[in-house]
């Protein structure tokens, strides 16, 4: 009989021609914490989906105390004592909290609801774990903290005796963050396992047992975090210990392109997003945005380009006040925009690539004349961007779908180069490409800086804001925690201040750990 | 007058809360009339009549699952379509049966029941406790479904399927089967419906005699903002609109009739303005669910 | 021109094909009945066609179906189903009318006047749904539904009540318009009327209409209404914008009934057009030149239908389920499609998640069917 609850067994996972997760192997003890580290992207998400059910593994096998089983999905996971917690709560906002616990509890019977009882041992449950959450309320009343807790509670009310947690910090405020491992510790102390998937270094340090990396949907290791260090992490995450520098151009100019001042805005749950930011790009130089994703990069962008309004603040291109205008008047005044999804934002997938390339200025009189669409000209431009872009499409005829990422990619990247911008914002522009697109779209980006477009770039891949931008702001809590002039740059301190990490820029000895 | 509307309404509720607009009702209780009589009429019995039309309700419904689950069609066009072929299907089925002839078939229908004591209370009596046995069961039905939508384990997972089905799946809920479920229960009450038109309220069938009461139910769900005891009040307003004109026009109020007639269209329209803007439709209405998009 | 060609003869094929099928499985149905299909189909060919007056009959009912159908298409390629065409053709007509019985103006400038009146009438009645649906988020099915009820009633008690022919018995309908205002008849002997050419002229509008901007700027709010707002279209304006024109289309049809053939205002102008006209438009793929011939062959359908009837004794409720199959196996096509391309894509990959991999399919699925190519 040994302490491993769960073994992951040369877990491989392919969609289509991508490899999600490759001849993966981990175990996992019972009453411990394991934290799975790494990038975005690194295949740390699909590596846990397959063990709650919704993925299939392509080759493979999990073994359950010693025993082979076949979880095709969450309900079996979920017999099988696996909870899982979603970046996104799997929670229905009308219903109260007992509600959302006592669903899918059930049996296929049709029963009465029993609420009173089910409150009862949440309630139990609450005391033991020491949260404080109320059964009768509403889920749309709950704060995002009190709902992971209701998430976790459920897990554990329906005999998760594995709780796997993704991201579960993101979204939380440092107080929260504590309540959440007092709570992971409680439950790691009765018995039961967690996994806990995160790419900040400082939390898994200080709540994990062991942790493993992913890195590319490969396993690097699995370690004792007493028998780690952040540097190690660090290497085994980025998977170089030197980073290479691309040459950059001199800032030379003064003249500043893009400005803004105590940027305030909400979320779409009318949260505040934005507490106040202040920037500025000069015209030819780019500005790097580095951050854990959900600190108000999204929210950002939307304000650039007219699609969210402020509740304060206010915006400046080439001097001119920009505040308070709508998109179109953003897109006329030189403002372009690399979305960060392409399919839901950049592209229409069902237009063919000529129409996809002239969505920006298709009522300006470059593509049209007396209100009717001018085909010819819409053509030779479609034709234009595909040769200098070198978009690899049967024709311009052909769907944007039928494209790969890459190639739909540089169909935006030309389209928005073409409006002649003077600010480019690029939010994730390389996000899913191969390695051949995300260095074409880095030289792009280059190059537009070189011709005196102010470029912001927002990235969650470290290495690339660090190849690229000529100075870095870190983004976090819809804060700036600090702008990071060319020679400042370096990896660690990044990383400190995007973990809400004031004091990195000087307490040397805490990233060496 | 308000339990062929009623009926088909209190399944549309089981069906919308669960996601899916079943705009063919139309079609469902046209076959659920010619399915009631058909029964009743080859066999001599009226409750045969009954479970054919809920039968045929069903089974007709399975089309709409059909295409709007796991086709993952437009459900706006899935139901027109059901409606189209509900009408012509029902009329060429009588056509083909009974033949034309002068004279339709006719049954004896459904009696109504005199409750005693109750039914001698004046002005509420004649009103209330007067009615076959179809109406005395749809007060129950609507009770029932009140309950099992409310109080019972299969109604929490309806709900929750028609407000978030990523969250019903990850907890394990089979959205497809819920959702197959609901349309099918939608097609058995629109059915029973259609069984009231022709062995309940009529004693044949005619052809299109449903004449909108599917839209209306649709209507009248709205209206009742997915509830059955305020459905039950919706169908009544519907209900007494007509009722109401007939003794108005017969008495020469000034007031044209037809206003009274379009009044409760009107208001659905208002009611759905404030329930929109409160948004409180089921969060998936009318949108397919796949597992591969979360 | 060759692609043009090319393209028009694929995206032919499936509705022909669900046609077909529907037309097959109605044949069984009849030889299950006892009837013989030949016989009946024959018969419905020769109602529709045999003769010149009954061609003339079909392109009589082929009018209105078009032009509603070309207004439904618009609406449904920005994705806003409107089923209120009954409700919009019959504002539609009571405003021509009303205009036309109301104002003392020489016929040159009453005529277009009321073909304006048909249009704004029809416009409103369905710029009410697309204002609510911009202001409220309100469901446009619902209320296009509604006010189609709305609609009906207020045509009856205008033709009971201010509107009603003094001198009509009692009947149920307005005065006939003078008439110098009627649409001439195109073939002596026929109904055939010059709203034959107005369809055509509308025809060519709706085609110019995807060549322009505010046609590209509704095909993009169709698509994705986050990749319009990015591109700098005002969503909202569309939408209402849209439905004006689509409503405003079906006024026309309205119009054309009214000057065409009945030449006054009776009750249920209607007749279920509508809900006719969406098969019409789905069935035709949403472009504008297929609309002409699928609604030219629904015409027929129910031409024929009639005479099928009178004829053969087959119920004329075989025309209804054809064309509920019909659409039924048009919307069905998306399954195989479906399979298709899971069967290309995804071989390697059997989870049930496996569908992740097209996910750029999710524009296409929750497409109408009509919109999909």
């Amino acid at each position: 009989m040994t302490d491993i609850v769960v073994t992951l067994k040369n877990i491989t996972k392919t969609f289509g021609t991508n490899v999600a997760n490759e001849n993966v192997t981990m175990n996992l003890k019972k009453g411990s914490i394991h934290g799975l580290l790494g990038e975005n992207g690194a295949g740390k998400t699909t590596l846990m989906n397959i063990l709650y059910g919704l993925y299939k593994p392509t080759t493979g096998e999990i073994l359950l105390n010693d025993q082979r089983v076949d979880i095709d999905n969450p309900s079996k996971a979920l017999n099988l004592g696996i909870g899982m917690v979603h970046q996104h709560f799997m929670l229905v906002r009308d219903f109260t909290v007992v509600e959302n616990i006592v669903l899918g509890q059930e049996t296929k019977k049709l029963r009465f609801l029993d609420l009173e009882s089910a409150a009862k041992k949440i309630e139990d449950l609450c005391k033991k774990y020491k949260m404080k959450i109320d059964p009768y309320a509403k889920i749309s009343q709950l704060s995002v903290g009190e709902q992971q807790r209701v998430e976790i509670l459920s897990a554990i009310y329906s005999g998760a005796n594995i709780l796997i947690l993704d991201e579960p910090t993101a979204v939380l405020t440092p107080q929260e963050v504590k309540e959440l491992f007092q709570i992971l510790r409680l439950m790691r102390d009765s018995g039961k396992s967690v996994i806990f998937i995160t790419h900040k270094l400082e939390e898994i340090l200080e709540i994990g047992d062991e942790i493993s990396v992913l890195r590319d949907g490969k396993l690097v290791d699995t370690v004792k975090t007493k028998k780690t260090t952040k540097q190690q992490l660090t290497n085994m995450m980025v998977g170089r210990d030197v980073l290479f520098q691309f040459s950059k151009a001199e800032v030379k100019s003064d003249k500043i392109t893009l400005k803004v001042e105590g940027l305030y805005c909400n979320n779409d749950k009318g949260l505040p997003a934005l507490q106040g930011i202040n920037l500025e790009i000069k015209n030819n130089e780019i500005l790097g945005i580095a951050g854990v994703d959900g600190n108000g990069q999204k929210e950002l962008c939307e304000i650039l380009t007219g699609l969210r309004s402020t509740t304060d603040g206010r915006i400046w291109v080439c001097e001119q006040e920009m505040s308070d205008k709508t998109p179109k008047q953003f897109i006329q005044d030189g403002v372009a925009h690399i979305p960060e999804d392409r399919h839901k934002t950049g592209l229409v997938m069902n237009f063919s690539v000529m129409k996809n390339c002239i969505l920006k200025e298709f009522d300006t009189g470059k593509f049209s004349k007396a209100g009717f669409l001018n085909f010819k000209a819409i053509r030779k431009a479609a034709e234009k961007i595909v040769k200098d872009y070198n978009v690899k499409t049967s024709s311009i005829e052909a769907k944007v779908r039928e494209l790969s990422g890459g190639n739909q990619q540089k169909i935006i990247l030309g389209r928005e180069i073409n409006c002649v911008p003077k600010v480019l914002i690029a939010n994730q522009p390389t996000r899913g490409l191969d390695i051949g697109a995300t260095e074409y779209v880095r030289q792009r980006l280059i190059k537009q800086k070189e011709q005196g477009v102010a470029v912001l770039l927002i990235s969650a891949d470290l290495e690339e804001l660090i190849q690229i931008s000529d100075r870095i702001a870190v983004i976090y809590e819809g804060k700036i925690m600090g702008i990071l002039e060319r020679e400042e740059i370096d990896i660690e301190t990044i990383g400190l201040l995007m973990a809400g990490v004031k004091g990195g820029l000087v307490s040397e000895e805490d990233i060496a750990g | 007058m308000s339990v062929p509307i009623l009926l088909p309404a209190i399944g549309e509720i089981f069906t919308q809360r669960s996601g899916i607009l079943n705009l063919g009702l139309e079609g469902v209780i046209l076959m659920g009339a010619l399915g009631g009589f058909v029964g009743t009429y080859y066999s001599g019995s009226l409750w045969v009549g009954v479970m054919l039309a809920v039968a045929f309700g069903m089974l007709f419904s399975v089309i709409m699952a059909v295409l709007s689950v796991t086709i993952r069609a437009n459900q706006v066009i899935a139901g027109l379509a059901l409606t189209i072929l509900g009408a012509g299907l029902s009329t060429f089925l009588f056509r083909i049966i009974f033949g034309i002839k002068k004279l339709p078939p006719s049954i004896e229908p459904f009696q109504a029941i005199k409750i005693p004591v109750l039914s001698e209370i004046p002005i509420l009596g004649p009103v209330l406790f007067q009615h076959n046995i179809l109406v005395y069961l749809t007060f129950v039905l609507v009770i029932v479904s009140a309950i099992v939508l409310e109080k019972t384990t299969f109604g929490l997972k309806v709900r929750a399927v028609g407000e978030h089905p990523q969250a019903a799946d990850s907890k394990g809920i089979n959205v497809y089967l819920i959702r197959y479920i609901c349309v099918i229960i939608g097609g058995a009450f629109a059915g029973l419906g259609g069984a009231f038109l022709s062995i309940g309220y009529m004693n044949t069938f005619l052809d299109q005699m449903s004449a909108g009461r599917g839209f209306i139910a649709v209507a009248v769900v709205i209206f009742a903002r997915w509830n059955p005891y305020r459905a039950l009040g919706g169908a009544f307003v519907f209900g007494l609109a007509s009722a109401l004109q007939l003794r108005l026009q017969a008495v020469g109020v000034p007031i044209p009739h037809q206003f009274l007639l379009a009044l409760p269209y009107i208001l659905t329209i208002l009611v759905l303005i404030s329930v929109s803007k409160k948004a409180e439709f089921p969060k998936a209405f009318t949108l397919p669910y796949n597992r591969g998009e979360r | 021109m060759k692609k043009i060609l090319q393209d028009s003869i694929k995206g032919i094929i499936p509705p022909l094909v669900a046609i077909l099928l529907a037309f097959l499985l109605g044949g069984l149905l009849m030889k299950i009945a006892g009837i013989n299909p030949i016989v009946a189909y024959t018969s419905l060919f020769k109602g529709a066609f045999g003769s010149n007056h009954r061609i003339a009959e079909t392109i009589v009912r082929a009018i209105p179906l078009i032009i509603l159908a070309l207004g439904i298409s618009i609406a449904f390629k920005a994705r806003i189903w409107n089923i209120g065409g009954d409700g919009q053709f019959t504002v539609g007509a009571i405003f021509a009318v009303f205009v036309a019985l109301t104002f003392p103006l020489p016929n040159a400038i009453l005529l277009p006047l009321t073909f304006i009146a048909a249009f704004i009438g029809g416009a409103c009645w369905g710029g009410i749904a697309g204002f609510v649906k911009a202001k409220f988020n309100a469901n446009e099915v619902i209320t296009t539904l509604m006010l189609n009820y709305i609609a009906f009633y207020l045509l009856e008690w205008l033709v009971k009540g201010p509107m009603m022919d003094s001198n009509g018995h009692g009947f149920p309908q307005s005065e006939l318009i003078n008439e110098g205002l009627r649409l001439p008849v195109l073939l002596q002997g026929t109904r055939l009327h010059l709203g034959l050419l107005v369809a055509v002229v509308l025809v060519i509008g709706v085609y110019m209409f995807w060549r322009s901007t505010l046609g590209f700027k509704t095909e993009i709010v169709g698509q994705n209404r986050e990749v319009a707002q990015y591109s700098g279209i005002k969503v909202n304006k569309i939408i209402v914008i849209t439905m004006f024109i689509s409503a405003g289309l079906a006024g026309l049809a309205g119009w054309n009934e009214m000057f065409g053939v009945h030449y006054r205002l009776l009750e249920n102008i209607s007749g279920g057009y509508g809900n006719l006209a969406i098969v019409v438009a789905l069935l035709a793929d949403l472009n504008p030149l297929g609309i002409v011939v699928s609604g030219f062959f629904f015409a027929a359908l129910v031409t024929g239908g009639n005479t099928m009837q009178r004829m053969e004794g087959v119920p004329f409720a075989l025309v209804d389920v054809i064309q509920g199959l019909a659409i039924i196996f048009v919307i069905s096509r998306v399954v195989y499609r479906r399979w298709r391309d899971n069967g290309a894509r995804t071989n390697n990959d059997n989870g049930i998640l496996g569908k992740l991999v097209s996910r750029s399919g999710k524009n296409e699925r929750t497409n109408s069917p009509a919109s999909n190519r």
